[in-house]
């Protein structure tokens, strides 16, 4: 129940994977910069945050951990305005339950989205806040968020 | 009438689909499979959404087949096991194939592309009407298939049944 592209075939002879080809997507990443690049106002990101705090907060909920969460590895599926986000390379997932693997996987986010976009502390301020209103696991993970970043590890 | 596919991996060779319905010698025309004296995977039209569904599982089993690597004896009795979402040859055939009391069915062909398929010669074998492909959605019967590829409907809010199916069907043998 977690959107990401659909995997169609696994060759186990090439070692490869064929994954639907989300026509005219653009990541996260672009459509943050293009928003503050055509001088919007930040608050139209506001929405898109929690959606991703609630997309990540299911994620975590299944005890997956992506692993390499960044803007560019969230798509929006097209017509961008619908918020229809898709999540994209799990080279780097893996199962586990333990709040300090999900408070590194939101740790990394944190890192990867401020030191990409400036000046979006109350963007990703209201991704936590919609992660922890819909993960039905998040006050230890959020604690565990806290004590990483004064840990200061990458 | 019926749809004839390149597969993009394996360029020579071409799926087509044929359906039929108001069959009336099911029984024997699964016979006919089982000894082989038909052409084609004789499918269940109610179990399938799409045919993309049938392209996935073609595309596997032609793959497998080329590398010597199929789990049954025949390149069209594969394709009838990878539209199934467990390993149970026989229960996917039961589930799958046609059964004696079926009044639609489907037939699947692989033909290599240089060849072309005499398919008046394997539809005058079905005492049935021909119909358009445009006719699958009417008879699946989506809750039977709900059921057995398990969709939670946790599932269905993100994305659609054929999406579920996929998963499921290619990457039943790493789970």
């Amino acid at each position: 129940g977690i959107s990401a592209p659909v995997v169609y075939f696994v060759d186990y002879v090439t070692n490869s994977i064929y994954l639907e080809d989300i026509v005219d997507s653009i990541t996260v990443q672009d459509h943050i910069n293009s928003v503050q690049q055509s001088g919007s106002d930040t608050s139209s990101l506001l929405i898109l945050a929690e959606k991703m705090g609630e997309l990540l907060a299911r994620m975590h909920d299944e005890d997956l951990i992506h692993g390499d969460l960044t803007t560019s590895n969230i798509l929006l599926r097209p017509p961008t305005e619908k918020l229809d986000l898709v999540l994209i390379d799990f080279g780097l997932s893996f199962i586990s339950g333990l709040p300090e693997d999900k408070g590194v996987d939101l740790y990394v986010l944190e890192k990867a989205f401020l030191s990409t976009h400036p000046d979006t502390e109350t963007v990703f301020k209201a991704l936590l806040k919609a992660y922890a209103a819909t993960s039905k696991k998040s006050g230890p993970v959020i604690k565990r968020l806290d004590e990483v970043r004064l840990r200061g590890r990458k | 009438m019926d749809l004839r596919h390149q597969l993009e991996l394996f360029p020579d060779c071409s799926v087509t689909l044929l359906l039929f319905n108001h069959v009336k010698n099911a029984a024997a025309l699964r016979k006919k499979a089982m000894e082989g004296s038909i052409e084609g995977a004789l499918i269940n039209p109610a179990m399938i959404v799409d045919p993309f569904q049938i392209l996935v599982a073609a595309n596997k089993a032609v793959h497998l087949h080329k590398i010597g690597k199929m789990k049954t004896r025949t390149l069209y009795a594969e394709i009838i096991f990878s539209l199934s979402p467990n390993n149970n040859i026989s229960d996917a055939f039961k589930k799958f194939g046609i059964s004696d009391s079926d009044t639609a069915v489907l037939i699947v062909l692989i033909v290599d592309r240089e060849k072309t398929v005499n398919l008046e010669d394997i539809a005058s074998q079905v005492e049935g009407q021909q119909v358009s492909l445009d006719e699958l959605p009417q008879l699946t019967d989506t809750a039977k298939v709900k059921k057995m590829y398990k969709v939670t409907p946790q599932e269905e809010k993100i994305g659609t049944l054929l999406d579920s199916i996929v998963c499921r069907m290619s990457t039943k043998d790493v789970l």
